[in-house]
């Protein structure tokens, strides 16, 4: 039997909720059968700073099918926030339409409900709002004199950075820039609220079901056992639906106020507005090295911006304290509050960004030190996490390096860049290392186990989110490995507050907390028939123990969670990436053309969904480098690329072949069934690995994202060229 | 979206008599432009009345040896039939460098020529712009404008005219057909039918209320083997011209003998290299040439405080595309 590839972990086999997604029977959180539902649109407001100072609904009110608008004038009182600039979390209140005053422009200043979408839509556009305007900070530069530090954990340091600079026999210092982006996933934000008597459902599209529970009753200050929040499937979320934002809080509202469900929908305009942002990051590094190319110094500053009401920091200095082997480190970050909406978490959140200017800077450096870029980074591994002392509890970072090197053809790069010619092209290769944090929490599962005839059924139920990555999937393959079933006989049931509690999708940490916790309800399953049927499992299989013990229904449920080793090791995914552009020699055009990443993510539990992971990380990671830029119109702080026109993500064109070979590999330490988070760490690195490629291909340093021909074509080829 | 009331015409009589009842309808091609409009609450039409149907769907030879596009043939089907291929390869290329497939399988011949601008503050109702709101100002002049123009601007208005085909049209040379209210018909030089924007920005070209583009006229076949689309932009599909550059050339005995030379992305209207024409015309076509060519085209760039790139990315684009169309064999 262990030849059948539908029983037990490591298959690469097909979704298990293909099928229903294909055929259109997934259901997403707008597409509920809620009777007697009424529809709610958001109003944006049109200034970034200012107060209102009026409001006609009058207009609005007389139109066909408006049932309600509601405005800060008549809007239910929400929980205040308890201090200033409160940092957001993934379960933060969400107070809106509380009060007169606009803080970003789009910011919701109401909302119309109507018995359509398109009349509540059109019924929005006529409310009209008289503001008094003040003179908004939307403008990076002149906002530096008022960057802060937003807690004692933004800054690290260890050794001396002066002395490791002063000691160096190379230095480098460098500022690389990331633009504001957005998540947008396909599936748009999106709920259906009822409100019955103090009792909540929902159905909204949210990554962390528990956490959208406590949000929601906090906000509205009412019991979290009163709330219930269902998301079966949800299209993606990038981390913009890891908190539930204002929408959710104006669905329920809405559905409270006129005694009705009401669904709303955020528009795709609106995705840029009101479902929080990655802020731009400026980046200062400074490297030094001796001549062996043994790191002396490395220095990491940080300069983002949040909101003027929460404050959101991107740690990007986070893959510089841990990732290479250096006495001196110092680590900073800086806020500064802006009329532009809160930043959050958005995919691989400080790796992302933070590896874009460090591996850009690592391979300067290599450059400045004239050694292989592969093997700068290879001579300053270290394998204990030099930034708490704790070993790692697996580094594979040089073998990705050393077997990507190899599969890629590494050793065919020219050193000196724009050398390699074909026709109107320069070729370059670019490669980078790449770390993300394996986090792993505390999950619960419940299993429920039916026997028919001699055939065992099994329901495994946990409040777990599929947002694209295949939950479902490897949950079924987890509980089929340990009941020793095949997966045919596995239902899996996810998305549903009722269920038992886990962290939800985010962080890469649902692959490894989902599977521990299942496996956890099974092996206490299969513990208790044990004891009920006298049987070992391993010799009489579920179906002879539950007829052993006369069951035709039993019930377990499971916990696991971190333990001792876990929390004595420093755990992360580690990878590499291989990159090789064309670059035209004239018109700043230029083109991936393939890509090798090498990934060592602990055991995989299915190849065939951990590859979909890694290419959509890499697919993520090439917007990152070469598309995606969310601007602020600089005189009304507006965004002006506020479609998909305008905000470019990559075209199938744009992409290259992506090849992806994942370590043999099994973490113990990290958990008891080896599994380490991959979807992050596919993101992570791409785009320096991008940029590294047109550098060897032209000479020319990208250091502002995204790099697109207008910049190409007006860049300038390093000075240090001429003398190489 | 607002209320509209929608008529489908089943003739061109009934279209321009809906027309003239009403001077706030529109009339809808593909809608790959209008109906988007319309929901950014950009273009406001009360009645929209769809001309998609008529039988202006065809591409027919015509007395002057050329070919008549119909303007509600789509542009898939324009730039894949055989006729145009073979005798206008230099349309077909710039055609299918457009949008995506399925906007292409949309999109109509006269539709394609009375797009809208992408300029955000004109999709962006509550951000000044005279084209959208005449007399509110002009955003984009001391705003973000970076993909904005740096020919044939005004203080009113900056915006760029979007389309590719018209970029190899201007360059082809043609002639627009339009229906008049009246029932009569009239022409208008592909050259003189968009117009610089001027103190009028709000008009984009020189049709009249309630006309109909009915059909594109194109003389001879042209540059049947020297050709080239160079389309320069920020992603390889589904992305607007920073810059693009038509060129067609006819070589015999080692010379230039007729040329054709438009850009796209620098101007209101499709961008039409005269002078750079006309100092190719009867030269030999070296890249020493072109480099020329390629300087004077550019001299008269007035640049805005984002766009400077523009300059040079333009020069380079002459160049290559040229040398593109000349590396061609029949």
């Amino acid at each position: 039997m262990d030849t059948d590839i539908s029983i037990g972990t490591g298959n690469p086999i097909d979704r298990v909720e293909g099928r229903l997604k294909v055929m259109g029977l997934a259901k997403y959180a707008s597409e509920f059968n809620v009777k007697n539902l009424a529809y709610a649109q958001g109003i944006n407001s049109t200034i970034a700073k200012g107060t209102i100072t009026a409001i006609d609904t009058s207009e609005a009110e007389k139109q066909k099918g408006v049932i309600k608008i509601l405005t800060y004038k008549n809007a239910d009182k929400l929980k205040h926030y308890e201090e200033e600039l409160p940092a957001i979390s993934t379960s933060s209140i969400q107070p809106v339409l509380q009060n007169a005053d606009v803080h970003y422009y789009g910011e919701y200043v109401g909302l119309v409900i109507a018995e359509t979408f398109e009349q509540a839509q059109y019924a929005a556009s006529l409310v009209k709002y008289t503001y008094s305007e003040k003179k908004p900070d939307i403008d990076f530069d002149s906002s530096r004199g008022k960057a802060y530090k937003p807690t004692e954990k933004s800054d690290y340091s260890r050794g001396n950075i002066m002395q490791g600079m002063a000691e160096a026999d190379v230095t480098l210092e460098q500022t690389y820039n990331t633009p504001i982006e957005h998540h947008h996933p396909m599936e748009l934000h999106a709920i259906i609220a009822s409100w019955n008597n103090g009792d909540v459902q929902a159905y909204a599209s949210q990554q962390i079901i528990d956490d959208a529970t406590i949000t929601i009753a906090d906000t509205f200050q009412i019991e979290k056992k009163n709330v219930r929040v269902i998301a079966p499937f949800v299209g993606g979320g990038f981390g913009s639906k890891l908190h539930a934002k204002q929408h959710v809080i104006l669905g329920v509202m809405a559905s409270k106020q006129i005694g009705r469900p009401v669904q709303m929908t955020v528009t795709r305009n609106q995705m840029f507005t009101n479902t929080n942002l990655r802020q731009r990051n400026e980046q200062k590094i400074q490297v030094g090295a001796k001549s062996d190319g043994s790191l002396t110094a490395l220095s990491h500053d940080t300069l983002s911006h949040t909101s003027t009401y929460e404050e959101f920091q991107e740690s990007c200095g986070t893959v510089t304290k841990m990732l290479y082997k250096t006495p001196n480190n110092k680590v900073t970050h800086r806020l500064m509050p802006m009329n532009l909406q809160t930043p959050f978490a958005m995919r691989a959140p400080g790796e992302a960004t933070g590896s874009f200017a460090l591996e850009s800077a690592m391979d300067e450096m290599a450059w400045k030190l004239k050694m292989d870029p592969v093997d700068f980074r290879v001579k300053n591994d270290t394998q204990v996490d030099p930034s708490s002392d704790k070993p790692f509890s697996s580094r594979l970072l040089n073998e990705c390096l050393k077997i990507g090197a190899e599969e890629f053809g590494w050793k065919n790069r020219p050193q000196e860049p724009g050398t390699k010619e074909e026709g109107n092209w320069l070729v370059g290769y670019g490669v980078s290392g790449a770390s993300r944090r394996a986090p792993y929490q505390k999950t619960s599962a419940k299993v429920i186990l039916e026997l028919k005839d001699t055939k065992v059924r099994a329901t495994i139920q946990m409040d777990a989110t599929d947002i694209g990555t295949g939950s479902y999937t490897i949950i079924a393959q987890t509980a089929s490995e340990y009941l020793n079933i095949s997966v045919s006989q596995i239902d899996v049931e996810l998305g549903d507050s009722d269920f038992p509690k886990t962290p939800g999708s985010g962080g890469s940490w649902g692959a490894a907390s989902f599977s521990n916790g299942a496996r956890a309800a099974c092996e206490n399953a299969l513990t208790a028939l044990e004891e009920k049927s006298g049987l070992k499992a391993a010799d009489a299989g579920i179906a002879k123990m539950m007829q052993a013990g006369n069951l035709n229904l039993f019930e377990a449920e499971g916990t696991a969670e971190p333990d001792e080793e876990f929390k004595k090791h420093s755990v992360f995914s580690f990878g590499a990436n291989f990159t090789e552009v064309w670059v035209d020699k004239d018109t700043g055009v230029f083109r991936i053309k393939r890509m090798l990443n090498v990934a060592s993510c602990g055991k995989i539990l299915n190849p065939k969904t951990a590859f979909g992971q890694i290419i959509g990380g890499c697919a993520m990671g090439a917007g990152m480098a070469i598309a995606e830029q969310t601007k602020v119109e600089p005189n009304y702080g507006n965004f002006i690329t506020r479609s998909f026109a305008d905000y470019h993500v990559p075209v199938n064109l744009d992409m290259a072949n992506i090849d992806v070979i994942f370590l043999p590999e099994e973490d113990k330490i990290a958990n008891k069934m080896g599994i380490k988070g991959v979807g992050e760490l596919g993101i992570t690195s791409v785009a320096a690995s991008i940029a590294n490629a047109i550098f060897n291909a032209t000479g020319k340093r990208m250091r502002d994202l995204p790099i697109t021909p207008e910049k190409l074509i007006v860049a300038q080829k390093e000075p240090e060229l001429l003398n190489w | 979206m607002r209320p509209f009331t929608y008529t489908q015409a089943k003739t061109i009589q009934e279209a321009l008599t809906a027309s003239a009842n009403n001077t706030e309808a529109k009339y809808l091609g593909g809608g790959t432009n209008l109906v988007d409009l319309m929901k950014e609450d950009v273009e406001r039409p009360s009645q929209i009345i769809e001309v998609a149907d008529l039988d202006f769907d065809t591409i027919t030879s015509n007395d002057t040896g050329g070919f008549t596009l119909g303007a509600m043939l789509s542009n898939s089907e324009t730039a894949n039939h055989p006729d145009i291929r073979k005798n206008y390869p230099l349309l077909s290329m710039a055609m299918l460098s457009a949008a995506t497939a399925q906007i292409r399988n949309m999109a109509t011949n006269g539709g394609n020529l009375l797009q809208r601008t992408r300029c955000p503050y004109f999709f962006e109702a509550s951000m000044p712009c005279n084209k959208r709101e005449p007399g509110s100002g002009c955003g984009a002049l001391e705003g973000a404008n970076a993909k904005h123009a740096i020919f044939g601007w005004s203080e009113s208005c900056v915006a760029t005219h979007p389309s590719d085909m018209c970029v190899a049209l201007a360059a082809l040379g043609a002639t627009v057909i339009l229906q008049k209210p009246d029932r009569t018909s009239r022409t208008i030089e592909f050259t003189d039918f968009h117009r610089l924007p001027g103190e009028q920005p709000e008009k984009d070209n020189t049709i009249l209320p309630g006309e109909i583009i009915t059909a594109i006229d194109l003389t001879q076949p042209k540059f049947k083997t020297n050709y080239h689309y160079l389309k320069i932009r920020e992603r390889s599909s589904y992305a607007f011209a920073l810059i693009s550059v038509a060129a067609g050339l006819k070589i015999f005995g080692g010379m230039i003998t007729d040329i054709g030379l438009a850009m796209g992305g620098v101007a209101h209207k499709p961008w039409k290299l005269t002078k750079a024409e006309a100092f190719l015309t009867g030269k030999m076509p070296t890249t020493a040439n072109f480099e020329q060519a390629a300087k004077l085209a550019l001299k008269d760039a007035k640049i805005l405080s984002e766009n400077e790139y523009k300059v040079t990315m333009g020069k380079k684009a002459i160049v290559r595309a040229l040398e593109q169309a000349l590396a061609k064999t029949a």
